[in-house]
C-alpha cells in the first residue's frame, strides 16, 4: 500500500464526545460523566473523512486518523521510547434478535520511533514491514493517519439482502510499551490515548 | 458437596504451598520482566494481574482464618485464645524483620537505579553522537555539492537522453541509486549499483512536498538492513520551457565503518535516554514487584501463623474437651494422636487415664449392682417371711423393718424408717411393751434373748414371742441388733382353748356318765325303802336322798357349764350398736332389788363388729359376778360407763365395770381370769374365764383391779374395727377357733 499525497483533510470534529452533554441534573452521573471526559482532555485521537467503495471486487477505505499525542507520550517518544499503535477494523454483519455476527476482523500496527543520530522519525507498518523516515513528526504522524485505498474486505463474503456495520479504531498500545512503563501506563488517563469506535455501513 | 470439597482443597497447607510457588515463580518472571527479559516482557501486564489476584486470593483465605478465629474466640471455643496469641506472636515475628527489610531493599533500590545515571556520561554520549553527526554532515555537504554539479550537467537533458547520464553519473559517483523523477514521483529514469534492484527507493511525500515548494532536500537517513544512508534530492530544471521541472534522488551509503561506529554511537545514546527517562517507572516497577514479594512472603508469612496456630492448638483444645467430657461424667472420650512430641504423650496420657478411669467406673458400678442385686434378694426374703423382722444399729435406731412386721405392728414406716426407739415409743404407744422389752433387753442382756411382749393395738391384744441377737460377734451392747417376733395370739389362744376343750370333754365324760346312775339309785333307794323304814329312819333316809338328787343335778348343771365353756361355737360376727345391748340387758335388773344399776353412755359410740349373743353372755355373767361377789351386801350399786376412745392410729370401746363390793382378794388377782378361780361361796369359777375367754375371742383386752374407795373395777376394751382389712383379720382369728370348738 501507498502513502500519497492524500489532501489533508483537518479533523474538524474533534470531539464526538464533547456532544455528550452531561445533562443529568445527579451529581453521581455528572462525576462520571468528568471521569469518562478525562482522558480525553488529555490527548486524543480522532477519524475523519472515512469512504469505502467497491473497486474491482474488494472494497476499499479511505480515512484519516488525527494522531494528537499526549506530552507524556511525546516525551517519551523523544526519548527514544518507540510508540506502537493499532488500528482496529471490525465488520459485522446485523442480525435481529441477536449479537451481531463477525465478518472479518482487521488490524494494522505501526511503530513510530525518533532517531537522535539523524533526527528523523522512523515510521514502520508492522503488517506489511514498510519502512519510512521522516524529518517532521508532523509528517510522520500524517503518513500514518492517511488510509488511502486500504482493501477492506472481498465482496465474495458481503451479501447484498444483509446491512453490514463497519467499526474503526486507532489506539496506542500499552502492552508493546517497555515494561515497566506499562502498569503506569494503564492507570495514567494521559497514556491511554485512542479514538472512539467510528461506526458506518457498508455501502459499494 | 462441591462446597465441601472446595474446603477440603482449600483447607490444607499444599494448595497454599502451591499457591505460594506459583507467585513465587510469577514473582520471578516480573522481576525478570521488569529488567527487559524479553520473553517474560509481553507476559508482563498478565503476570501482574495474575500476582495481584493471587494475593487478593491470599488475602481473602486470610480474612476467612481471621472471621473464623474470632468467632471462636467469641464463642469461647476451647484452645481459641492460645491460637490468638500464637498467632499475633508469629504475625509479630513475621512482620517485624519483613519490614526492616522491605525499607532497607527500597533504599537500596532506589540508589541503585540513581546511580546508573551520570550527567557526566550522558554528556560524552551526547557529544559522541554530535561527534558522528558533525562528520557524517561534512560528508553530506561534499555530496551535496556533488549533487548540485551533476543537476547542473543534467538541465540541459531531455527525459530520453538522461538516462545515460544518469547511468554515467552513478557509475562517477558513489552513489547506491541515482534516480531522475518526476514533480509527482513518477520514475523517468534510474540507476541502481545493485542490479537485481529494480524499484529504486522513492522519497516519501514529505519530501516531495518540501521539493515542490523549491527547497532542496538533503539528510541523514537510516534504511532498513541497509544502515545509514545519505539522501539527496534536488531540483532538476527541465530544458523544455513548458515542461515541469524534474528531481534528482541520489543515495549515497555511508561508508561501512563509520556506519558502524555511528549505529553503535547512536544505540548507545538512544538505550540510555530510554533508560534515563524510564528511571521513574522503573522505580515505580521494580517496587511494584518488591512490594508484590513482600505482600506475598507476609500473607503468606500470616496464613501460615494462621496455621501452625491451630495445629499446634489443636491438640490442646482436644485436651480440654476431653477434661470437660471426662468432668461431666463421659469417659468414652478418645483423642486423636497428635505426634510423637510432647503433647502426643500428653493426649496418649490422657487417653490412658480415661480408660482407667471407665475401667474402674464399671466394675464399681458392677459391684454396686451385685451389691443391689443381694440387697434386693435379702429384702425378698424378709418380705416373704411371715416373722417380723427389726434391726436397730448401735445407736438404737430402726434400721430395716420387714412388711410382715408392719402387718404385725399396724406400722406404716416403710422399709427403711430410721427412727430411734424412743421416737417410735412416743409416735406409737401401742408398741410401749415392746419398746420397753427391747430397751430392756439392749441394756441387760447382751446374747441371743427371748421374750414374750402384749400388745393392745389397733390388731386387737396380741401376744408377741421376741427373739433378739446382736448382728455383730462379740456381744457388744452397742452393736447393731436384729430382732425376730411372731404373732402368736392365735396360737396361745387355741392352745388354751385345746387344753380347756380337753378338761371339759373328760370332766363330762368322767362326770356326767355315773351322775345318773347315782341319781336314779338314790331315788330307787328312797321310793323303796321309805314307806319301810320307821319315821325316824325314813327322816334320815328321805333328807339323804333329797341331798344326794340335789347335788347331782348341782354337778350335773356344772357339768353343763364346763360343757358350755368348751363348746364354743363359731362367732356370729355382725355390727353391734353397743349402747342398745347395754340398755336391754341392764333393763333385766332394773327391778332387782339386790343391785342398783347405773349406765353411763358416752355417746356417741361407733357400731362395733360382734357376736352379740357372746356379748349377752358376757354383761350376764359379769353382772352375775358382782352379785355373787357381794351377795349379802345391800344395796349393791354397779356403775358401768361406756367411752370411745382413739389412740394414735387405733380405736377402741372401753367399758368398765364398778361395784362397791367387798373387791378382789390380793391373793386371786394374779389368776382372776382362770377357771375355777373363784373366792365366792357359790360359783363354778368359770363366769370370769368365760368372760375373758369372750374378750379375747373378740381381739379386746381386759384387767381387774381394786377401787380405792372400796369394790372391785373390770376394765374391758373391745377394739372398733373400721377397716375392711381388719375386718377380715379378725374374721381369721375367728376361723381359728373353729377346730377346738370342734374338738369339743
Amino acid at each position: 500500500m501507498g502513502f500519497s499525497t492524500h489532501a489533508l483533510k483537518k479533523a474538524t470534529a474533534i470531539t464526538e464526545q464533547a456532544s455528550h452533554a452531561f445533562h443529568g441534573s445527579r451529581r453521581l452521573l455528572l462525576v462520571l460523566g468528568l471521569l469518562l471526559a478525562l482522558p480525553l482532555h488529555a490527548g486524543e485521537f480522532a477519524i475523519t473523512g472515512v469512504e469505502t467503495r467497491l473497486q474491482d471486487n474488494v472494497y476499499l477505505l479511505d480515512a484519516h486518523v488525527d494522531y494528537r499525542f499526549s506530552d507524556d507520550a511525546l516525551d517519551a517518544l523523544q526519548n527514544g521510547v518507540p510508540l506502537t499503535l493499532r488500528l482496529s477494523i471490525e465488520i459485522q454483519r446485523e442480525r435481529n434478535w441477536w449479537y451481531d455476527a463477525t465478518v472479518a476482523t482487521l488490524e494494522q500496527r505501526f511503530r513510530l520511533q525518533f532517531h537522535p543520530l539523524s533526527h528523523q522519525y522512523l515510521l514502520q507498518n508492522l503488517n506489511s514491514g514498510a519502512f519510512y523516515a521522516f524529518q517532521s513528526l508532523y509528517a510522520a504522524l500524517d503518513a500514518m493517519g492517511t488510509l488511502h485505498d486500504f482493501p477492506l474486505v472481498d465482496s465474495q463474503l458481503i451479501k447484498e439482502d444483509e446491512r453490514y456495520e463497519v467499526q474503526l479504531q486507532a489506539a496506542l498500545d500499552i502492552e508493546s510499551l517497555p515494561s515497566p512503563l506499562r502498569p503506569l501506563a494503564y492507570i495514567t488517563p494521559s497514556w491511554r490515548l485512542n479514538s472512539d469506535w467510528y461506526t458506518w455501513y457498508l455501502t459499494p | 458437596m462441591v462446597l465441601d470439597t472446595l474446603k477440603r482443597i482449600t483447607s490444607g497447607p499444599k494448595p497454599i504451598l502451591l499457591l505460594f510457588i506459583l507467585l513465587l515463580s510469577s514473582l520471578y518472571m516480573m522481576s525478570a520482566a521488569t529488567q527487559n527479559s524479553v520473553v517474560f516482557s509481553r507476559l508482563y501486564s498478565l503476570l501482574l494481574a495474575i500476582n495481584i489476584l493471587a494475593l487478593l486470593l491470599l488475602l481473602a483465605l486470610i480474612a476467612r482464618q481471621i472471621i473464623s478465629v474470632i468467632s471462636r474466640y467469641r464463642e469461647r471455643a476451647p484452645g481459641s485464645r492460645l491460637t490468638v496469641r500464637l498467632v499475633i506472636m508469629f504475625v509479630i515475628l513475621a512482620v517485624t524483620p519483613i519490614s526492616v527489610l522491605y525499607y532497607f531493599s527500597l533504599q537500596f533500590l532506589h540508589r541503585g537505579i540513581d546511580s546508573w545515571f551520570d550527567l557526566r556520561v550522558e554528556q560524552a554520549l551526547e557529544d559522541a553522537l554530535e561527534l558522528g553527526r558533525t562528520s557524517l554532515d561534512s560528508r553530506l555537504r561534499e555530496l551535496l555539492r556533488q549533487s548540485r554539479l551533476q543537476v547542473e550537467s543534467l538541465a540541459m537533458e531531455s527525459d530520453s537522453t538522461a538516462r545515460l547520464k544518469i547511468h554515467a553519473m552513478r557509475e562517477s559517483s558513489e552513489a547506491v541509486e541515482l534516480t531522475l523523477l518526476g514533480l509527482n514521483g513518477r520514475v523517468i529514469t534510474s540507476s541502481s549499483i545493485d542490479p537485481s534492484t529494480i524499484i529504486p527507493t522513492l522519497p516519501n511525500n514529505a519530501i516531495l512536498l518540501q521539493l515542490r515548494r523549491g527547497l532542496e532536500y538533503a539528510a541523514l537517513e537510516p534504511i532498513r538492513d541497509r544502515g545509514l544512508h545519505m539522501r539527496i534530492v534536488m531540483l532538476v530544471p527541465n530544458p523544455d520551457p513548458l515542461g515541469e521541472p524534474r528531481l534528482l534522488h541520489a543515495l549515497y551509503a555511508v561508508p561501512e565503518r563509520l556506519n558502524t561506529l555511528a549505529n553503535s554511537v547512536q544505540e548507545a545514546f538512544t538505550r540510555y535516554k530510554e533508560l534515563a527517562y524510564l528511571r521513574q517507572p522503573l522505580k515505580y516497577s521494580f517496587t511494584l514487584t518488591l512490594s508484590l514479594v513482600l505482600l506475598l512472603s507476609l500473607l503468606t508469612a500470616v496464613w501460615a501463623a494462621f496455621f501452625s496456630a491451630r495445629r499446634l492448638a489443636a491438640p490442646i483444645s482436644d485436651l480440654a474437651e476431653g477434661t470437660r467430657a471426662v468432668a461431666a461424667g463421659d469417659y468414652t472420650m478418645r483423642l486423636s494422636m497428635p505426634g510423637r512430641d510432647e503433647l502426643g504423650f500428653l493426649v496418649r496420657s490422657f487417653n490412658e487415664m480415661t480408660r482407667k478411669i471407665a475401667r474402674a467406673r464399671d466394675e464399681a458400678s458392677k459391684s454396686q449392682r451385685h451389691a443391689e442385686e443381694q440387697r434386693g434378694y435379702l429384702e425378698a426374703v424378709l418380705s416373704c417371711l411371715s416373722s417380723g423382722v427389726l434391726t436397730l444399729d448401735d445407736t438404737a435406731t430402726l434400721r430395716t423393718v420387714n412388711s410382715a412386721a408392719e402387718q404385725i405392728l399396724g406400722l406404716e414406716i416403710g422399709p427403711n424408717p430410721e427412727l430411734s426407739l424412743a421416737v417410735m415409743q412416743a409416735r406409737y404407744p401401742q408398741l410401749e411393751p415392746l419398746v420397753e422389752t427391747i430397751a430392756n433387753q439392749l441394756d441387760h442382756n447382751h446374747g441371743t434373748w427371748q421374750a414374750e411382749v402384749v400388745l393392745f393395738g389397733p390388731n386387737g391384744r396380741q401376744v408377741l414371742i421376741c427373739r433378739g441377737s446382736p448382728l455383730r460377734g462379740g456381744g457388744s451392747a452397742q452393736g447393731e441388733h436384729v430382732i425376730v417376733f411372731d404373732d402368736v395370739t392365735a396360737l396361745i389362744q387355741a392352745q388354751r382353748d385345746a387344753a380347756w376343750g380337753e378338761v371339759a370333754r373328760r370332766l363330762a365324760h368322767e362326770i356326767k356318765n355315773p351322775l345318773t346312775p347315782i341319781q336314779l339309785s338314790a331315788e330307787r333307794l328312797r321310793h323303796k325303802y321309805l314307806n319301810t323304814m320307821p319315821s325316824a329312819d325314813a327322816e334320815v333316809l328321805d333328807r339323804s336322798t333329797h341331798t344326794i338328787v340335789q347335788q347331782v343335778e348341782s354337778m350335773k348343771k356344772m357339768v353343763k357349764a364346763f360343757s358350755d365353756y368348751a363348746h364354743t361355737p363359731k362367732l356370729q360376727l355382725e355390727s353391734v350398736d353397743l349402747a342398745r345391748l347395754l340398755n336391754e340387758v341392764l333393763d333385766l335388773y332394773h327391778g332387782d332389788e339386790r343391785i342398783i344399776v347405773h349406765l353411763h353412755i358416752h355417746p356417741p359410740l361407733p357400731p362395733i363388729e360382734a357376736d352379740v349373743g357372746r356379748l349377752r353372755q358376757l354383761l350376764h355373767n359379769l353382772i352375775k359376778n358382782t352379785l355373787e361377789a357381794g351377795d349379802g351386801l345391800a344395796p349393791l350399786t354397779l356403775d358401768v360407763s361406756v367411752n370411745p376412745a382413739e389412740k394414735e392410729s387405733y380405736r377402741f370401746i372401753e367399758m368398765r365395770f364398778e361395784d362397791n363390793g367387798p373387791g378382789i382378794p390380793e391373793s386371786f388377782m394374779g389368776q382372776l381370769f382362770e377357771p375355777y378361780i373363784t373366792s365366792k361361796p357359790k360359783g363354778s369359777g368359770l363366769g370370769l374365764a368365760i368372760v375373758k375367754k369372750i374378750v379375747e375371742e373378740h381381739s379386746g383386752i381386759l384387767w381387774a383391779e381394786n377401787r380405792e374407795t372400796g369394790g372391785a373395777c373390770i376394765t374391758l376394751r373391745l377394739p372398733v374395727q373400721s377397716k375392711a382389712a381388719d375386718q377380715s383379720a379378725d374374721v381369721d382369728d375367728a376361723d381359728i377357733t373353729i377346730p377346738t370348738s370342734e374338738r369339743l
